[in-house]
């Protein structure tokens, strides 16, 4: 199976509409214009689907970049 | 640099995912955008001291948006709020002091920090406040983080505020901001239940002011019903309140503005005018339009 960040870059892909849209662990809203306070839920609901998992609102409401969001993919993956 | 620039300069530097709503809510009318952040964080600084102010209520206000959105999405998917009754939204939210101190400092920016609170704010500043006699005798119900009210009492030099909420932590933050604004000696918060105001005596006062309590109660009739008992004949209530928009601790879902004027008219009110405003962005393929909901009401 594709490893966490591939997967995501998936995801962000499919939410951004760009399938050019390239991710590292330190992307961050910064770097992808349109990853504003809206769309940020919107990827989150979308990691969500991808990963059968389900967030609590705090847990990635003060994400930095994508390292942290793959850091709790994985613990969350983890422990289910 | 105006707090309003020194505001705009800390989200781009540290809050990025909220720049654009920020900016959004600016473009509004940016001068009433400008004059409206130095009055609030002007207050807020002399609660925190200016630097931390900034630093506290911005990273409150994003935690704050991020959860509003989050409940948005979640009822976009399930189709219902997330709680139905008080006791819920009480374990969940009112009864931690630090998740309320986070919510209301959040709560306090999202005045003219979401474009359509802009809109709500203008309208309760140039259609409401500045309307009223200048020694007007004010109740407000569930003040929350207080600056609703403390805006009129620093509009209105002569008129006095008295005001009830459930929550310690809206009575202390409320409190702190009405010191900081210069009018605490016209305000005074007391902590009791908006639902419970029975015996008090009818028609004391010329203005009562509720800013979204009414879609967090199990009977939001019962409130419409206070305000009019406590208002005298010929004063003027504002009421505002939020329709298909999802929130925690919001448990009554209001899907249509008719069922506001409804209710208020069913009390006795005439209501004199209504403003309805949604965000300028909404989650992709929404099927339900968050919006907010004033509601200027007479007592003849």
């Amino acid at each position: 199976m594709a490893d966490t960040l591939t997967r995501l870059t998936d995801v962000f892909r499919d939410v951004f509409e760009d399938d050019e849209l390239q991710i590292t662990r330190s992307t961050s809203a910064a770097d992808v214009q349109s990853w504003d306070s809206v769309m940020h839920i919107t990827l989150m609901m979308g990691v969500e689907r991808a990963f059968g998992i389900r967030f609590k609102s705090g847990e990635v409401a003060g994400l930095k970049n994508v390292g942290e969001l793959v850091d709790l993919v994985d613990a969350r993956k983890g422990a289910s | 640099m105006s707090r309003a620039e020194r505001l705009l300069a800390h989200i781009a530097a540290e809050h990025p995912r909220s720049l654009r709503g920020v900016e959004e809510a600016r473009g509004v009318d940016p001068a009433r955008f400008d004059a409206i952040a130095e009055h609030f964080l002007g207050w807020a600084a002399g609660v925190h001291g200016e630097a931390e102010a900034l630093r506290r209520c911005v990273a409150a206000f994003e935690a704050f948006s991020h959860d509003v959105l989050m409940s948005q999405a979640r009822y976009e998917a399930d189709g219902h709020y997330e709680n139905s009754s008080f006791a819920e939204c009480e374990a969940a939210v009112y009864a931690d002091a630090s998740v309320m101190d986070d919510y209301l400092w959040g709560v306090f920016l999202t005045n003219f920090c979401w474009a359509h609170h802009m809109e709500i704010s203008k309208a309760y500043l140039e259609r409401f406040v500045r309307r009223l006699p200048s020694d007007a005798q004010v109740l407000e119900i569930a003040p929350g983080h207080g600056g609703w009210g403390v805006w009129l009492l620093s509009e209105h030099p002569g008129a006095r505020l008295e005001a009830f909420d459930i929550s310690p932590s809206s009575i202390r933050i409320a409190t702190s901001i009405a010191g900081a604004a210069g009018v605490g000696a016209r305000a005074i918060y007391t902590r009791r239940d908006a639902m419970d105001l029975g015996g008090r005596p009818p028609a004391t006062k010329d203005a009562v002011v509720c800013s979204f309590l009414i879609e967090h109660l199990e009977e939001p009739k019962r409130l419409v019903e206070t305000m009019f008992h406590e208002l005298k004949p010929g004063g003027r209530a504002w009421l505002a309140g939020a329709l298909t928009a999802a929130q925690v601790d919001h448990i009554y879902e209001f899907v249509h503005e008719s069922e506001l004027v409804r209710m208020c008219e069913e009390a006795g009110f005439r209501v004199a005018e209504t403003l309805s405003v949604a965000p300028k962005r909404l989650l992709p393929k929404a099927r339900y339009l968050p919006r907010s909901m004033s509601l200027l009401l007479e007592k003849r």
